[in-house]
């Protein structure tokens, strides 16, 4: 009945193709590199097989980067969840229709500042002597207040800014998923005289599990990312408090020695972390 | 929806609290922009000053500000471009057309996502510095493609698929080809939800930071990483200058909002009707 159709291989194969190149060659490259042992200063380097990988498990900076890796993963996905099931609620719950655009348009703008514009904006903020957010400890005690220089408190201050731009933009999400629902599993527990929070607990919560957990997949993969927050606001310090593994990368590729090929074998390693654990973590969701 | 009030009443408290919080430090960064920097250097915040442009005219005079505006122009504006011209087609083909391979196209589209930037700079920049193209708009324009043509992809197919198989239909039978069909009746139909996954991939990398700063270190630099420059200065800091250079970083981003916000709706009332 049809005629053979040039379309799907016309649109396809430009695409596909400059992707796999471009994603391709540096995944290969970088696997070359971390056999070697480049420098920046050393363009030449010889192979070394797996010598920088087996340094990297005595390199008690790098273990302490997974460490400060997996906790950033930890706080920030699960906060921003539960601010933004929190917030989706109460807005679902308390708004009219014109307060529910209203504040939906105003929680997309954390979100849409850049990362660098994020971060000086609260950086700022948390400023010991000029901060605003700092004044009123200020004003009370006479101290200042200095979030950003105290290893115990820096990472979760970077934290709140990485829930602030992604909690209030998933939390417009969670509203609109809550209006896809049908109205009448709600009505039939409020015959039951269920609370309000047992309806949500128990009936729509329940029937949004699928997408809630695509919103956490979504956002441990964002969570990755937090290189540009870091950077601005503490550059993995005091120390190596807030040292994630991306930040310890760049710092012993760029910074410090310039020793591309370890900072590669690291960057290889978090590659094969990461597919193993999302591509896992994707099929059971799918399933 | 229920009647008791009180309970209602805080929850919109909490709202506007929070809705505050989105903007607050946002508006601040505006208002201190406009300081002098004695009046950002003080004991208490001031709200009521008298305002100031020699900020503005201080970044926008500088040359290294100038350049980055320039260079994020230039190589975000290229790479979308490139990024929508082949993304588009690729995305309806995966929509109209499915294969074998189809699913397996979007998982690997997905995975690009999963990448770490770091990984993919580190080799990326071992690689320009070989073909020394290291520091160009060239290069970092065909890297940023990677980002925009996944993206693109990825956010274009739900849109394409949306479009009524029965109106592509009507059309074949009035002797449309299947291009035809494409540039005449999907791409049309789709518009508003294909200019915000366009919109989206601009503020994707205009607003990326790691692989530009790995990539770049003088003629190619983008605003973002002047920008992170200037917050890096030292003691006796520029604070108001910093604050404008801030603002003018923000503000292609903003300007999107009103697409995004409307993509965002679109994509969740089809689901319902």
């Amino acid at each position: 009945m049809k005629q053979k159709n040039t379309l799907p291989v016309v649109f396809l194969s430009p695409a596909i193709a400059i992707l796999a190149v471009l994603a391709l060659v540096p995944t290969v490259y970088a696997v070359i590199i971390s056999f070697q042992n480049r420098e920046l200063s050393r363009p030449d380097g010889s192979f070394i097989g797996l010598a920088n990988y087996i340094s990297l498990f005595s390199d008690r900076r790098f273990i302490n980067a997974i460490g400060v890796s997996l906790t950033w993963e930890a706080v920030t996905v699960g906060m921003t969840l539960i601010i933004a099931i929190g917030l989706g609620i109460l807005l679902f719950e308390c708004a009219s229709p014109r307060m529910r655009s209203a504040v939906c348009f105003l929680f997309l703008i954390p979100v849409i500042l850049p990362r660098v514009s994020a971060a000086f904006v609260w950086k700022f903020a948390f400023h010991p002597l000029y901060g605003i957010i700092t004044y009123p400890y200020k004003a009370i005690t006479g101290q200042p207040l200095d979030l950003l220089s105290n290893p115990l408190t820096a990472l979760g201050t970077v934290a709140l800014v990485d829930v602030w731009q992604w909690g209030l933009f998933f939390a417009v999400i969670v509203l609109k998923l809550l209006e896809t629902l049908p109205p009448q599993p709600f009505e039939a527990a409020r015959l039951d005289h269920a609370k309000t929070w047992e309806i949500y607990a128990y009936v729509a919560i329940p029937m949004l599990k699928a997408p809630l957990i695509s919103l956490a997949f979504v956002k441990m993969i964002e969570s990755l990312r937090a290189f540009d927050l870091i950077y601005v606001m503490t550059r993995g310090g005091p120390g190596i408090a807030t040292e994630t593994l991306d930040m310890y990368a760049f710092s012993q590729g760029f910074i410090e020695s310039g020793r591309i090929s370890y900072a590669s074998s690291m960057a290889v390693l978090m590659m094969v972390a990461t597919s193993l654990a999302f591509t896992f973590l994707w099929k059971r969701v799918k399933s | 929806m229920s009647a008791r009030s009180p309970g209602r009443f805080i929850g919109r408290i909490i709202l506007y609290a929070a809705a505050f919080s989105a903007v607050f430090p946002v508006f601040w960064t505006l208002l201190n922009a406009f300081k002098n920097r004695v009046d950002i250097v003080t004991p208490t915040p001031l709200f009521f000053f008298t305002p100031t442009l020699d900020n503005f005219a201080y970044v926008l005079g500088r040359a290294s500000v100038f350049e980055g505006l320039v260079n994020s122009i230039l190589i975000s504006g290229a790479s979308v471009l490139i990024g929508a011209v082949l993304g588009l087609p690729a995305a309806y083909a995966i929509a109209r057309y499915p294969n074998r391979w189809s699913h397996d196209i979007q998982f690997f589209v997905l995975s690009l996502r999963f990448l770490p930037p770091v990984a993919i700079a580190i080799p990326l920049m071992v690689i320009w510095l070989d073909f020394g193209l290291y520091d160009t708009r060239l290069s970092m324009t065909v890297t940023y493609t990677l980002l925009t043509l996944a993206t693109i992809i990825w956010l274009s197919v739900p849109a394409f698929a949306r479009v009524p198989k029965e109106v592509e239909e009507a059309a074949r039978v009035d002797g449309y080809g299947p291009y035809a069909i494409f540039f005449l009746i999907a791409l049309p139909i789709a518009s508003r939800s294909l200019i915000g996954a366009v919109a989206f991939s601009f503020v994707l990398v205009w607003n990326e930071f790691l692989i530009a700063l790995m990539l770049t270190t003088s003629d190619a630099k983008t605003l973002p990483i002047v920008a992170s420059e200037l917050t890096q200065l030292g003691r006796d800091v520029p604070w108001g200058v910093l604050n404008a250079s801030v603002v003018l970083l923000s503000i292609p981003p903003l300007l999107f909002i009103g697409i995004l916000s409307g993509m965002l709706n679109s994509a969740f009332k089809r689901k319902t009707s």
